[in-house]
């Protein structure tokens, strides 16, 4: 076989007392595309770091066409023709596309900045790859998808041998994912190797010429597309059997719980995120809406859940409702605080959680206790942050705390993004018991709700396919506006073409 | 107003105005890299002390404010060890490097001069009129008759403008400034650009003080720079992070200043403390309405590498 474009040997990493990366090792070709698959926490993200330079290893080497890669940080790397999408994307918003392209680079004659140089070069890579730009805008005003594109071309205008891209499909619509593929075929057609971080198993499927599959920070599996197939790669990732469970039974509607009425929300930036937005929501139903990163869903998610108010419009939210934000760190769980002081947070007013004026901390952490056994929280000890755990682990312990407040309306924002494979398909299962008034995790006391009042949810989610199998409605969330999805069109196809033709409208 | 009251306003506006504008012009530098160097203060009574004991030492005002220069750099640097290299709090470090500029700038000048300090004369910047310009009624002898110090304002307002907005170095050291994650994925180094502008930021404050000591008072007293170095931070902010903005801000500034001297005549019997903060309340106004409609850039004081998160 050829040289390898890639290789890491038995690469070690540690960050204090979690073992990251334990014998992980990587081994790819020039005119191939490479898939790292892992679940949440597996260390793909902290090789392709220590790749790229950004982290030194502890144990291990690098070779990069067969030449060592000294521990020089990103610049060495970079040298060595690494080139790396990130999945937050490393862009300065305030500067327009091309000055963020030149960024780094040596591009200008002596010490003038040759701006017109890089708008040349960037619409000649424009006409070959085909990922339309528009060089003078500022990255600010730019789409997620858009901005992923700048990512793209920012890394292609340094000619790299090797490109990375960290889980580029999260943030893209089915066609637009299509369209990545079709790019990325084109490059290794060059003799470029891509490395792509992925964990949705067909889509990578689709692509990849050869897998490598990380558990545990330990390299478990490495094999030619030819030879794998879902379920064993799957079986790879975990370690054990996992069984798909079967379609959710669509719900009766109940009682309505919540109502929105031709609600427009501003964001951030001052600018319309949401417009006209009308929706009923009932009792035992989960409506599901899906739609690409940045359409509006977080704006949504937070007038919904009674965190931001509409500026016009009219809202009905019921007593409880639970947020599950998809940025835990802001709107669900405090980093600096432990366990029972995140419990208490969410339930410092219930009665069997106070005495009085004073916090009930045996109960809480009682509670704590519950929720880190039956949603497997890993923690290092019982006075842990929360900021120790990973994020997959953060996500398990505040999806947990919502669920047992038995909340009237509960607002989750993809919730199984950051989870593995086994802690995702249990969410799952537990959103359905809920919406069929089981008992689900309502023994944490909070509430005096009968169970067999269940509540109503909505489920924001960037992964169409969850919300084709959960939601007994579905919509999706474009520019800020909110289309149901006809029952001929409940696929993700006609729901990427309902996304696509709301965008040029 | 008649001509004389008129230029000796505009003369003594552009006079108050150079050492704020060049104290203001460093800090747009160190703060567009991210790093609000709150040490400018102890940067500019550092320069002007410099700026004396040099002049006084060789008698040439030219040396004094290269000493004054170097008096300026070398307190940034410190301010550029503790805040970029060791990555403590910026406000915590500038407000130390100002207070302990101010008391080490006691210290030496009672060594070398005792505790009483006679009134120290120093030989100072000479005033270089212009050819020509100097010549005009009125604005002649205002503007185009002042020390080089007051020149190189003017000119390094445009010269930084073009470097940050028009060179590969300007362009890394804004992405510095506002998201230094993604300019440390692109291979910028961000805190040798962080050093180094605040470096810079300290050698503009030292030649400010120098200015002080040497164009503006001919003389060094203990506190002389009497908050110049807070007030070239909001000059910085009234000029929106832009050096050609920032000097007229100074010019703004200068010109209050002017004004308050001449109300000080004018109303003699309201007690010339009110009239001294004039210039301050109308920074203060002006700071409020202009402050909506520009930003920050927005890594300020943030410390790189982020000191919590992964």
């Amino acid at each position: 076989m050829a040289r390898a474009a890639v290789e890491m040997r038995s690469v070690s990493k540690r960050f204090g007392p979690i073992e990251a990366l334990a014998d992980a090792s990587l081994r790819a070709y020039p005119g191939e595309v490479h898939a790292l698959l892992g679940e949440n926490g597996a260390g793909k993200t902290t090789l392709m770091r220590v790749l790229c330079g950004a982290l030194a290893p502890d144990g291990g080497e690098v070779l990069v066409e067969n030449r060592r890669l000294p521990p020089g940080g990103t610049r060495a790397a970079a040298a060595a023709g690494i080139g790396m999408v990130h999945q937050h994307f490393a862009l300065v918003p305030s500067l327009t596309v091309a000055e963020n392209v030149a960024l780094g680079t040596r591009e200008g004659s002596g010490l003038r900045l040759a701006l017109d140089r890089v708008h040349a070069r960037l619409a000649e890579l424009e006409r070959v790859t085909g990922l339309p730009v528009d060089a003078g805008a500022p990255v600010a005003g730019l789409s997620v998808g858009a901005k992923q594109r700048v990512e793209i071309l920012k890394a292609l205008y340094r000619d790299p041998r090797v490109l990375v891209l960290d889980e580029p499909t999260t943030v893209l619509g089915p066609q637009e994912v299509d369209w990545l593929f079709g790019v990325l075929r084109s490059l290794v057609a060059e003799g470029r190797t891509v490395l792509l971080i992925g964990h949705k198993l067909d889509e990578i499927l689709r692509v990849a010429d050869r897998v490598t599959v990380l558990r545990r920070g330990r390299t478990v599996l490495a094999q030619g597309r030819e030879t794998v197939d879902a379920p064993g790669l799957a079986r790879a990732m975990i370690g054990r059997e996992t069984t798909r469970a079967a379609g959710a039974a669509r719900a009766e509607a109940g009682e309505r719980v919540a109502r929105v009425e031709a609600v427009g929300i501003r964001g951030d930036d001052g600018r319309m995120a949401a417009r006209d937005v009308t929706l009923d929501i009932h009792r035992g139903e989960i409506v599901g809406i899906g739609g690409v990163e940045g359409n509006g869903q977080r704006e949504l998610a937070l007038v919904l859940s009674g965190r931001l108010p509409p500026a016009a419009g009219s809202v009905h939210l019921p007593a409880t409702v639970s947020l599950i934000p998809q940025d835990r760190s802001a709107g669900g769980l405090v980093p600096g605080f432990d366990l029972a002081e995140n419990m208490a947070l969410a339930f410092h007013d219930d009665r069997a959680h106070r005495r009085g004026p004073l916090i009930a901390w045996r109960a809480m952490r009682r509670t704590a206790r519950q929720i880190v056994a039956r949603f497997d929280v890993r923690t290092p000890g019982w006075r842990a942050t929360a900021r120790s755990l990973s994020g997959g682990n953060q996500q398990k312990l505040l999806v947990g705390r919502e669920l047992a407040r038995s909340p009237d309306l509960l607002v989750a924002e993809n919730p199984m993004r950051g989870l593995d494979i086994a802690a995702a398909a249990f969410l799952r299962d537990k959103l359905v018991e809920l919406k069929g008034g089981g008992p689900g995790e309502g023994d944490a006391g909070a509430g005096g709700r009968p169970t067999n009042a269940p509540p109503g949810i909505v489920l924001f989610s960037t992964d169409l396919d969850e919300v084709l199998d959960l939601g007994d409605r579905v919509f999706v969330l474009v520019r800020g506006r909110l289309i149901a999805v006809p029952e001929e069109e409940r696929n993700p196809a006609g729901m990427g073409r309902l996304m696509l033709g709301s965008e040029r409208a | 107003m008649d001509a004389a009251a008129l230029q000796a306003f505009l003369e003594a506006s552009v006079r108050l105005a150079a050492p704020l504008a060049l104290a203001a012009l460093g800090e747009t530098i160190s703060e567009r890299a991210g790093v609000i160097n709150i040490g400018l203060e102890g940067s500019i009574i550092g320069g002007a002390l410099g700026g004396a004991l040099g002049a006084l030492f060789t008698g040439s005002p030219g040396a004094g404010v290269l000493a004054g220069a170097a008096a300026g750099t070398a307190i940034a640097a410190i301010f550029a060890l503790f805040a970029v290299t060791l990555n403590a709090d910026q406000i915590i470090v500038g407000t130390a490097v100002t207070l302990g500029g101010l008391g080490i700038a006691g210290v030496v000048y009672q060594s070398v001069f005792g505790a009483t300090g006679t009134a120290l004369t120093l030989p100072t910047l000479p005033a270089l009129p212009l050819p020509g310009l100097s010549a005009l009624p009125v604005i002649g002898p205002a503007l185009f008759s002042q020390a080089w110090t007051t020149y190189l304002a003017c000119l390094l307002a445009p010269a930084l403008w073009y470097f940050l907005f028009r060179t590969r170095w300007g362009l890394d050291l804004r992405a510095v400034g506002e998201e230094p994650g993604a300019a440390d994925a692109a291979g910028i180094r961000v805190r040798r650009i962080r050093f180094l502008a605040v470096l810079g930021a300290g050698l503009l404050a030292g030649i400010a003080g120098a200015h002080l000591a040497l164009a503006h008072a001919g003389t060094f007293a203990e506190g002389m720079s009497a908050g110049r170095g807070f007030i070239a931070i909001a000059v910085v902010v009234l000029g929106r992070w832009n050096p050609l903005l920032v000097l007229l801000a100074s010019l703004f500034f200068g010109a209050a200043s002017a004004l308050q001297f001449e109300l000080q005549a004018v109303f003699a019997n309201v007690p010339y403390q009110l009239l001294l903060a004039f210039p301050y309340l109308l920074t203060l106004a002006a700071l409020a309405g202009w402050i909506g409609r520009s930003r920050a850039p927005a890594a300020l004081a943030h410390p790189w590498p982020p000191r919590s998160g992964e």
